[in-house]
Order: structure tokens, then sequence, then C-alpha cells
């Protein structure tokens, strides 16, 4: 394996893939005011979405990835539709140029096998954007699990509901999948980092419940049974209507032998009641999870560390949501092999 | 009309207190083989305290039997209420398996008895209020539902319910409530996938359900061993809103005492009182469905069904399959 890890620089030279996924802006703006940080430009497929971020964030635009990636960059921030991670990250990291990628990592389990083993042929780092790792309650949950203030791990409950978003993501070809594609990921990473245990057993029900015209299911509840015994259920439902004072959540309750944390993400926010909006409104003001995803990535590749999610957990937390797919087709549970 | 209670533990309390304030009922007798149980809540309630159920029985020839014991017990003491014509009112589980409660079921029949099982949470206004605003379509078709009970485990107080073949566990006790409680809104059970783990003072549950005639997917959570205060919750999602509540936010009274808190000892204990007593209302339901003959809002019918799906949710976990609850003969298909 070539490794070209060992950097040091002053500066990393970035350059972003693809607007469709709306994290581009957020990530985008958590490197922007950064000293460290140099935005060589950007490439998106699709010609008008081009011209907005250039007019919004004044960013220099390529005319084709290939222009991007014969660029002198670092690395690149792939948020592109769910359907193009791989052939872009693979494009990235041939060029020799680190990626992060946005979740799910892939579409297949060989797909996503194929982005890691590429990248690791080419000597870059390839890092899964798993921004809830960096809430900072999710930060002390698992300071606190490792401490072992609640003993061993028995079960853990989670949510990550949202609302319809809409686009590319209901469209099967570019998203792969609905609600159980899209949020079954952030909590099962957030899981196999608490738990440290392979999950063994996936069992999923999933349908089309809230919106009934969509091609891709929007409700779902997802079972996971790990090596070491934990039993865990994720509800990845966009069951957020559109009255509901907020986007979604992401909440763990985690049982534990000698106690329990209970994890309410944005719960840190301001609760409006004002007529125009005719329907109450919670605006999170907490800490930005996204600032910290991007600074953990730019830290990594520029001192030459590794990065601290990796594309194998991106694997691992798809794997669950594709099975989790798998199985509400079938009604059986899916035993997943070896990962 | 003439009511006694048999056994005086927590749930028999209840019974008798909320008989003694009952105007058109009169409270003649409790019993438990504790005879220091028996005497304490005769003389709360204000009524005869017996050691013997044939005693009191003979004694008091009452028209209706409150069944407060524990679970394995129930069968025993329905039929044998039944057999001297009493009506029964049993608490929840109706019994450890479907076909003790078929047989429970057919005994009162037989006997010309009625019998209603303690299916409570149907009657606290929490409930009976997110099931009304369902129902009425204010959030549309309801899709994915959470329902949480979660508190400490009775078998640290209570020695019965930490035998788990005695109480059935978290599943079967306390979790049956909202199996109860979904199967009134939904519908028949079509499939249970369940996890379950145990240990020391531990028995945490997650279930969830899908229904026959209903799309919607419904997570319950059940927890012995929770170590905060006794906590319920619902959340409904439809397709053009939500409805849910959490008792631990609703709660519409606080006292916290300086000294308390200085001695670090009586932890608040948040409550939300009402005029309505869940319980009460629910037997005086029952009662008033004697004098009426209508068929009440939950059946011993219902209470077979939701013991037919806490077994089939156990067995769920220790199988670790989802597993299928058959029609019953003579169902339409």
């Amino acid at each position: 394996m070539k490794m070209k890890m060992k950097m040091n620089k002053e500066q990393v030279t970035v350059g972003l893939i693809s607007f469709a996924h709306g994290h581009a802006y957020s990530y985008a703006k958590a490197i922007s005011g950064r000293s460290d940080v140099v935005i060589a430009g950007f490439w998106d497929d699709h010609a008008e979405r081009s011209r907005g971020v250039e007019e919004q964030l004044g960013m220099r635009g390529f005319d084709s990835l290939q222009a991007l990636l014969a660029e002198d960059i670092d690395a690149v921030i792939v948020c592109s539709e769910n359907a193009k991670h791989a052939s872009f990250t693979r494009a990235a990291a041939a060029a020799g140029k680190h990626v992060l990628c946005e979740k799910p990592l892939g579409l297949s389990i060989s797909e996503m096998e194929g982005m890691i083993r590429v990248c690791e042929d080419n000597g870059v780092q390839l890092m899964t954007a798993f921004p809830c790792r960096y809430i900072p309650a999710v930060e002390e949950a698992k300071k606190a699990i490792d401490r072992g203030d609640i003993g061993e791990i028995l079960a853990i409950r989670g949510t990550n509901r949202g609302t319809m978003p809409g686009g590319w993501f209901v469209d099967p070809a570019l998203s792969g999948g609905g609600a159980v594609l899209d949020h079954t990921v952030h909590v099962m990473d957030l899981m196999n980092w608490f738990v440290q245990s392979e999950v063994k057993d996936v069992y999923a029900e999933a349908g089309t419940l809230f919106h009934p015209e969509l091609e891709v299911e929007d409700a779902g509840m997802v079972h996971v049974r790990f090596a070491n015994g934990v039993v865990a259920s994720l509800d990845p439902s966009w069951s957020r209507p559109r009255s509901f004072p907020t986007w979604g959540d992401v909440t763990m309750e985690i049982i534990g032998t000698d106690g329990i944390i209970s994890i309410d993400a944005f719960n840190q926010k301001s609760e409006v009641y004002a007529d125009p909006a005719t329907k109450a409104q919670w605006f999170y003001w907490g800490d930005d999870m996204d600032a910290g995803l991007l600074d953990a990535f730019i830290t990594a590749i520029r001192s030459g560390a590794a990065v601290p999610i990796t594309g194998t957990d991106g694997l691992k937390s798809a794997a669950v949501a594709l099975a989790a797919l798998e199985s509400a087709r079938k009604g059986t549970p899916i035993r997943l092999e070896g990962n | 009309m003439k009511v006694v209670v048999l056994g005086c533990g927590s749930m028999g309390s209840v019974h008798a207190n909320a008989y003694s304030r009952m105007p058109d009922v009169t409270l003649a007798g409790v019993c438990d083989t504790n005879a220091s149980l028996a005497q304490r809540l005769a003389l709360q309630a204000g009524t005869e305290h017996y050691e013997s159920f044939e005693h009191m029985m003979d004694t008091v020839q009452p028209d209706v039997i409150s069944v407060a014991l524990p679970t394995p017990y129930h069968k025993e003491y329905v039929l044998k209420a039944a057999e001297r014509g009493c009506h029964v009112i049993c608490e929840k589980p109706i019994a450890p398996t479907a076909e003790d409660a078929e047989e429970m079921i057919q005994a009162c029949r037989k006997h010309g008895v009625r019998l209603f099982i303690g299916h409570v949470v149907r009657f606290f206004p929490e409930y009976s209020d997110a099931a009304k605003r369902a129902r009425s379509g204010a959030i549309g078709n309801v899709g994915v539902v959470h329902a949480k009970r979660i508190g400490s485990h009775p078998g640290d107080v209570i020695p019965w319910y930490a035998d788990r073949a005695a109480s059935g566990g978290v599943i079967m006790d306390l979790m049956i409530h909202d199996i109860d409680y979904m199967r009134g809104l939904f519908g028949d059970v079509k499939s249970v996938y369940a996890l379950n783990r145990t240990g020391p003072s531990i028995d945490y549950a997650l279930v969830t359900l899908r229904f026959r005639d209903h799309p919607a997917i419904v997570h319950l959570e059940g927890h012995w061993g929770y170590p905060g205060p006794f906590t319920t919750a619902v959340e409904m999602a439809g397709s053009s809103g939500v409805v849910r509540f959490d008792s631990s936010l609703s709660r519409s009274l606080h006292v916290q005492q300086s000294a308390a808190a200085a001695a670090l000892k009586a932890v608040e204990v948040p409550r939300s009182p009402s005029y309505r007593n869940p319980y009460e209302v629910e037997l005086s339901h029952f009662i008033a469905c004697i004098r009426s003959g209508e068929e009440a809002a939950v059946t011993a019918e219902d209470a077979k069904k939701a013991v037919e799906i806490a077994i089939a949710a156990k067995k769920s976990a220790s199988i670790g399959q989802p597993v299928l609850l058959e029609r019953e003969h003579g169902e339409e298909q």
C-alpha cells in the first residue's frame, strides 16, 4: 500500500464534489473560515445547481470532475446522490485525493468494499460523514459508557426520525432506498461505536405509510442483535409532519446493567411561538456537529493521522440499513456475514 | 350490590378503596391468607376481613368478586367464584396462558356470570384522549407508533414478580397494558418481533407489532429496573400530524421540600393529580356493565388476545424470529 498519509501540512486544499446533498453547504461553511483550509472549488454534475453554488457561495466551479481532480488538491468531499458515491470516490482516490464521503457510504457491500479497497490501493484515506459523533451529548455518553458508568450495555433504543426530504432522496435510482437507508446509518454508527461488537442479525419492518405516492419506504423499525448479546431498535422513519416544530430528532436510550443513559441530541433549543409561522418552532442552538466532523477530517489529513471514522465504519452501518431493507422485503431476519 | 376483594396487595387495596367510595356498591369483605394485610386493608376501607376465600364467600354471598392475586392463582379462584355464581373482575394479565384464559372465559359463560379483566390503561385519561384524537383522523393515517412503560422492578419489593415463570416478566405483566391498548386501536395483531434482555433486577423488552387490518408499525418499550420514576409515553405519527404524551413531561404538580432535599433521602416524586381515578372509572364501568348487561370497553376475550400476543413476543425474543399469530377458528379469512 502506498502511503500518502504523512503530511503535516500547514494547509489542506479541498475540492467539493456535488452539492446534491444539502450537507455540502454546511460542510463548505464549516471549512470556509479555517486558516488551514484552502477550498480549490467544486464540481457538480447538475448545471443549475452548479450556477447556484457559484452565486451563493462565490466558489469556483469546475467544468468537469477530471478538471477538479487535476488540481493540486489534497482531499475531496463527496456530497452527491447516494448512487454516485462509489464512482466519485473511486475517481478521487485514483487521482490521489483523500475522501470524505456523505452517508450512506454505498448501496451494496461489494460497492463499499470496492471504495475502501481503491482508497487503500491509492494510499488515500476514506472517511464516512457521520457528524452525530461530534454532538457533545454523544461524546459525553461515549465517555460515560467507556468509563463503565452504566455497567455493561444490555440494550439500546434509538430514533432518527425526520421529515420526508423529497427530491432525489425519494428516487430509488439515485437514493437506493428511502427512510430506512437514509436514517438508519447515523444512529447505527453510534450504536456500533458504543457497543464495540459486530451486528450479527437484522430484522426490520418497513412501509410507505406517510406519503403513499412515494416509490420508496418512508416508515420503518430496525432491530439488531450484536455478537456480544446487546440488542437494539431504531426508528428511521420520515414521520415528522409539516406541522411538527422541528425537522426530526436523534435520540438514544442506552440500557446498562448499572444505569441508563438518555440522549436527546438536539434538545438544546429555543421554543418559538410566533404568529407568522402559525406553528410552534424549535430552533437548535447547540454546537455545530458538522464543524466537529470537518475539523476531525481536516486535522487528520493535515497531520497524517488516521481518520476517526473510516470507510469500514461507513460500510458496517450501511450494511445494517441494506439488510434491514432486505429483511422487510422477506419478512425474516438477515444474518450479516463477517463484517 | 355486594362486592368482595380477594388479595390485599397493592392492586387489592386499589380495588377495595375504589369500591368503598362507590355510592351504589357495598364493599362486603376483603380476603388474604396474610391476615395482617387483610386486617389493615379492611380497617382502611371500612369492611370485614377474611383469611379464607371459602369462608368469605359463604358468609358474604357476594354479587361480584375482585380477584387481585398473583397471576398464577387467577384461574383457580375465577373458576371457584364462577361456580358460586359470582361475577368476576380479575386483574391483568388474565392468565399465564391463552388456554387458561379460554377455560376461565368458558367457565364464566357456563355459570352465567360476567368476567372482566383490569386492563386499566384504556381508562387512563391521557390514553383515552390520545386514542380519541387518533381515531378522529386528526393526524391522518397512523404510520409509526411508540409506547413506553418503564419503572422500578416490582420483584425488588414483591418476590413473586421476580419469578419470571410466575409473573411472566415485563412483557406479560407490564407491557401487556400497551399491547391491549394498541390492539384496541389497530385491531388484531398479525406478527410480533421482540428483543428482551434480563439480568438481576432488570427486565427490558422492545416489541414491534404489525396488524391484520391496519398498516401501522407499533413499537413498545417495557422496562423493569428503570432507575428513574415510573414513566409512560405514547407517540402516534400519522400522515398529517403527531399526537403524543409523556408522563415525565405532563406532571402538573411538583412539591419540593427543603428539609427532604437537605436530608438527600426523599427524592421528589412528581405527580399529576386528578379528580378522576382511572381504577375507579374502570371498576365503575365494569359494575355498570354487570347491571346493564352491556359489553365492556375491554372484554375478557381482549385480555386473552393480549396474553396470546405477549406469549408470541416472548417466543420471538427467545428464537430471534418474528412470530405470526394465527387467525382464530371460524374467523373470516
